[in-house]
């Protein structure tokens, strides 16, 4: 196997590939802006510079020129090399900056240059917690500046799109965002405008940048060059809370970062699967924290005498269910699950409306034809279509359904998180004569219309998992507490500084954003056991209980799906359950 | 050292009216060189062709000085697909301002020289890109190559041969970095002029991804003669290391400036007192830049017994570059001269790379202020300082081609540099 020499150290690698990759795929560490490990390599911002060196071979002889202590003679390049632009070759030696003080002082003199124009205030600056340039600098910059002229003062606020401010100073032309509109999302919107230090990223005269997947750049600049026109100056990183999670808004289930602090979601950023999603996700999508932390549903409503919904306590919610549910016989129910919700959620929502003797299982994908891209965006508007499949729902449209409500005449409608009056142009008056249930996070046209509505935790309030369009199942992870649990108790729950150290007196604190709602699955959970409801403690549990019992989850497990980034089911199977 | 220039006849710029006519310049000998190669194309096989100039070691004429037969040979085994010749007429640098006297006075030696080659090289296209501040040589040159058409030595199946080339101008929008041969290729296809990273060379993967070879409207110009005369003859030309004719051009502080045709290895100060009139005004020579902005500057006192090759003016520590000599006499402020070279360098820089987008800026602002009265002696370190981390850092030569001046100044006229540092430690006591 050909072998490389870093820093003294002996490696073997299998695959052809650069140096800077190989070294960070390997734990080292290199100071670079301008490479991204999906994007071409530019090799200009020239700051991951090496030394390297091939040993000499003395072709008579057949084999290498050795020392007087037997170690090969290297003859190394004349010029610092560029690690992200060098090709390894068997029998490389590289020096990096642990090794050469050459190496050392040539990244500080690069940081030198970078930092000359650029705007130095970092306490303002959005990206401050987060940026590369300011932690490489504390790592590999020199201790100050000889640089005592006039800045160079380029354009701010720049409104390139309807998502993307730019900040011009602070640009340190890695090209990174051009080369994303150039390779990534390909509508090259963007490009370099001026020359030497006066250039900056720009669009074509008269032209915006809304590329729909605009804000990858926000994520991409190493610098606070280019911000989320949505996010900016909202909050500090230091102060939020990182949580994975999938985007809900599509099919496609890009894998997401939840940022988090006073128990809101601020904003959602993509986090690399390379199965999935790679670094990227689509704008909409992001901007579709808001729904985590406005109308909200919470605690139990319930319309009394066909009047409008008052709120009830979950004592009474739950008694009314229990009530409703004796009035019926199991064949008068009707139960709509949802491509919106979990897997979780909707197989604790069908089995026990099995056990409840229903025989009427039904979802609505949530499907527009052409919506779709090539790239990341399906036409597909649920998180887990498939999943609801999996689990033997079937797949009716809007006319089926009305068309069963109107010929079965069900005495009880449940339905589970799915705004199905709402986003289908169903009539209200369909339900009129059945009891309406909803588990809803979101208060929507269904909720409204509902004789009772169950307040649902969120998909940033609870662990569930969700099957993407490809047949990958992927999990949460709550990021957000609700009224009923902690996240100091919860240890899936990521902490911040602030919640560490942070006290219940804090003026950042506010009780008001903690939601009066539990999961889906844990309301069948605390219906009394003369239901004969399966009761759950968790939604591990549930995962368990589901891999054991249809075929297609086979061998899914949390433990799983975190160390697998998400499990690839047998896509086949699905389809099969679905014609079931 | 050539002694016999005064009876030296040009060949690239030949005294001849209209020769830049097609039927004035077949009447003389013109299109002999390729007729030769088609018709004879057992003997001149394209690997022949190639192995002729690189025999009669053409050096690059624009700046590199490369042997341009080596160069072509890097073209790998032809596979069917297209290749490309890309003729480089983006003359940018200052002092340098040759190549527009091929394109008004003998076009057709150029456009000859890139036929042959394209013939050496089975290229399918020739491009000329051509500084788009040279509107009218431009429209020169488009006339040439029309008539080039009209008389079949362009097109399909040239003269009844089996190989076919086109040729198409292209004028650049005005960057100095796009005479640089990667970013030339970007600018020829529409992007911005930004140097590429190699490997891979243009000879693996070019214009188009596909194999490219660039050479200088000079050099190719050079190419009919060596076919016409033969490596031996066109080695007879200067010094065996740099042979054959150069256009000079002559520019600053002289009496007769001008593009002069010599043969290399001309005496520095044979070129500047004899040919170019020597200093204007009877004054003393302070400096020569010899081969345009780029090349480092030499002292008056460094010329002596210097020639115009490679091999004597790396000697001294200088480049023969485009041989574009910018001479400067005795009243000349050096740091005013270096601190105007390094604006040119400051605003053309193409910002990729780190060093060079914020080094240009840095000598140029630190030269300002010693320019201006106001610099200090620790300025001078900073400067050799700036030099030091921006040679040899960045994808192409322009960080070294805007550091080398700075640096040599201040080695070579240092004492005039500190006098102006001086002058303010003395005014601020």
């Amino acid at each position: 196997m050909p072998e490389i020499f870093i820093d003294n150290i002996r490696y073997e690698y299998e695959k052809p590939g650069k140096v800077l990759q190989f070294m960070l795929d390997n734990g080292m560490d290199l100071p670079f802006f301008c490479y991204h490990p999906s994007l071409s390599v530019p090799a200009n911002c020239r700051q991951c510079i090496v030394k390297a060196g091939m040993p000499i071979f003395d072709k008579d002889k057949g084999t290498f020129e050795t020392d007087e202590d037997g170690n090969r003679k290297i003859r190394f390049f004349p010029k610092l090399m560029t690690a992200c632009s060098l090709d390894m070759a068997d029998g490389m030696v590289i020096h990096s900056h642990v090794t050469d003080d050459l190496v050392k002082q040539a990244q500080a003199d690069n940081l030198e240059f970078i930092l000359i124009n650029h705007p130095l205030d970092c306490p303002i600056c959005d990206q401050a917690g987060e940026c590369p340039l300011q932690i490489l600098t504390y790592k590999y910059g020199p201790e100050g500046s000889r640089f005592e002229h006039k800045k160079v003062h380029k354009p701010k606020a720049i409104q390139l799109g309807p998502r993307v401010i730019l900040d011009a100073e602070r640009c340190i032309n890695c090209t990174r965002c051009v080369r994303f509109t150039d390779e990534i999302s390909k509508s090259r919107q963007l490009t370099i405008i001026s020359r030497g230090d006066k250039n900056y990223p720009m669009t074509a005269d008269g032209e915006t940048f809304d590329d729909p997947y605009s804000l990858n750049t926000v994520d991409i600049c190493p610098v606070g060059a280019l911000t989320s026109a949505d996010f900016r100056f909202k909050a500090r990183v230091w102060e939020m809370n990182q949580t994975p999670g999938i985007d809900m808004t599509n099919g496609k289930g890009c894998n997401t970062y939840l940022w988090t602090r006073d128990n809101l979601v601020l904003r959602i950023t993509p986090r690399f699967n390379e199965a999935v999603n790679d670094h990227w996700m689509p704008d909409y999508a992001r901007l579709d924290y808001k729904k985590y932390n406005e109308n909200r549903v919470s605690r139990p409503h319930l319309k009394l005498d066909d009047r409008d919904q008052v709120k009830t306590s979950w004592n009474n919610a739950e008694l009314t269910f229990g009530e409703e549910l004796d009035k019926v016989k199991g064949s008068d129910i009707l139960v709509i699950g949802s491509a919106h919700a979990s897997v979780e959620d909707n197989f604790a929502f069908r089995s026990f409306f099995e056990q409840k003797g229903a025989e009427s299982f039904v979802f609505l994908p949530h499907v527009e034809p052409g919506f779709g891209d090539d790239l990341l965006i399906s036409d597909d508007h649920a998180p887990n279509s498939n999943g609801v499949r999996a689990l033997g729902f079937q797949e009716e449209d809007e006319k089926s359904l009305a068309k069963r409500i109107e010929s079965t005449k069900p005495k009880i409608i449940a339905i589970l998180e799915d705004d199905l009056l709402g986003r289908t142009g169903l009539p209200g008056q369909l339900f009129g004569e059945s009891y309406t249930i909803i588990w809803a996070s979101n208060h929507s046209e269904t909720t409204r219309s509902a004789n009772l509505v169950i307040p649902v935790t969120c998909a940033a309030e609870h662990a569930a998992s969700y099957v993407n369009v490809d047949g990958r199942i992927q999990r949460t992870v709550p990021a957000k507490e609700t009224l009923y649990t902690n996240r100091r108790l919860n240890l899936e729950m990521s902490m911040a500084r602030l919640d560490h150290y942070g006290t219940k007196f804090d003026n950042w604190v506010s009780d008001d954003n903690r939601v009066d709602c539990i999961p889906a699955w844990e309301f069948f959970s605390r219906i009394p056991s003369s239901q004969q409801a399966e009761r759950w403690k968790t939604s591990r549990e549930i995962m368990e209980a589901i891999s054991t019992r249809i075929p297609v989850f086979e061998g899914v497990s949390y433990d799983r799906m975190d160390d697998e980034n998400g499990i690839q089911l047998e896509i086949k199977k699905i389809t099969e359950a679905n014609t079931v | 050292m050539v002694n016999d220039w005064k009876s030296y006849q040009p060949v690239l710029l030949p005294a001849i009216k209209d020769l830049h006519e097609i039927s004035v310049y077949e009447k003389n000998g013109g299109y002999k060189a390729l007729n030769t190669v088609l018709k004879d194309s057992d003997t001149w096989s394209p690997g022949r062709v190639t192995d002729e100039v690189k025999a009669a070691n053409i050096r690059g004429r624009g700046g590199a000085g490369f042997n341009a037969g080596l160069k072509w040979s890097f073209m790998p085994e032809p596979d069917g697909k297209p290749r490309y010749l890309a003729c480089n007429g983006d003359e940018s640098e200052p002092g340098t301002f040759k190549d527009r006297k091929l394109f008004e006075f003998n076009p057709h030696l150029f456009i000859e020289g890139a036929i042959i080659a394209a013939y050496a090289m089975h290229v399918d296209a020739i491009y000329v890109y051509i500084r788009g501040e040279y509107r009218p040589f431009v429209k020169m040159l488009q006339r040439a190559i029309d008539q080039a058409y009209e008389k079949g030595y362009l097109g399909k199946n040239i003269k009844g041969s089996d190989f076919s080339v086109e040729m198409y101008t292209h004028m650049g929008a005005g960057a100095y970095i796009c005479g640089e041969e990667s970013s030339l290729m970007e600018s020829l296809e529409g992007k911005r002029g930004y140097p590429r990273v190699k490997p891979p060379f243009p000879a693996q993967r070019g214009l188009w991804g596909r194999p490219t070879t660039i050479n200088n409207i000079e050099t190719l110009a050079n190419v009919p003669l060596v076919i016409n005369n033969g490596a031996e003859w066109y080695k007879s030309f200067g010094p065996d290391s740099h042979p054959g004719p150069v256009l000079y051009g002559i520019s600053g502080h002289v009496n007769r400036p001008g593009v002069y045709e010599y043969p290399a290895g001309m005496s520095v100060m044979t070129l500047i007192n004899e040919v170019a009139g020597g200093v204007r005004g009877g004054k003393k020579l302070k400096a020569l830049i010899p081969g345009g902005s780029s090349t480092p500057p030499l002292r008056a006192d460094m010329l002596e017994g210097v020639t115009m090759d490679s091999d004597s003016l790396r000697e001294v520590g200088s480049m023969m570059g485009t041989a574009g000599m910018v001479v400067l006499d005795e009243d000349t402020d050096m740091v005013d001269v270096i601190w105007r070279i390094s604006h040119f360098y400051h605003h053309e820089s193409c910002g990729q790379c780190t060093p060079c987008r914020e080094g240009t800026g840095w000598l140029e602002k630190t030269l300002l202020k010693i320019r201006d009265g106001n610099g200090e002696m620790r300025d001078l370190d900073l400067l050799l300082a700036i030099c030091n981390r921006m040679e040899g850092r960045t994808i192409c030569a322009l960080a070294d081609a805007a550091a080398w001046p700075v640096r040599y100044s201040i080695e070579r006229f240092r004492d005039e540099f500190e006098q102006k540092c001086k002058k303010t430690v003395y005014a601020m006591a």
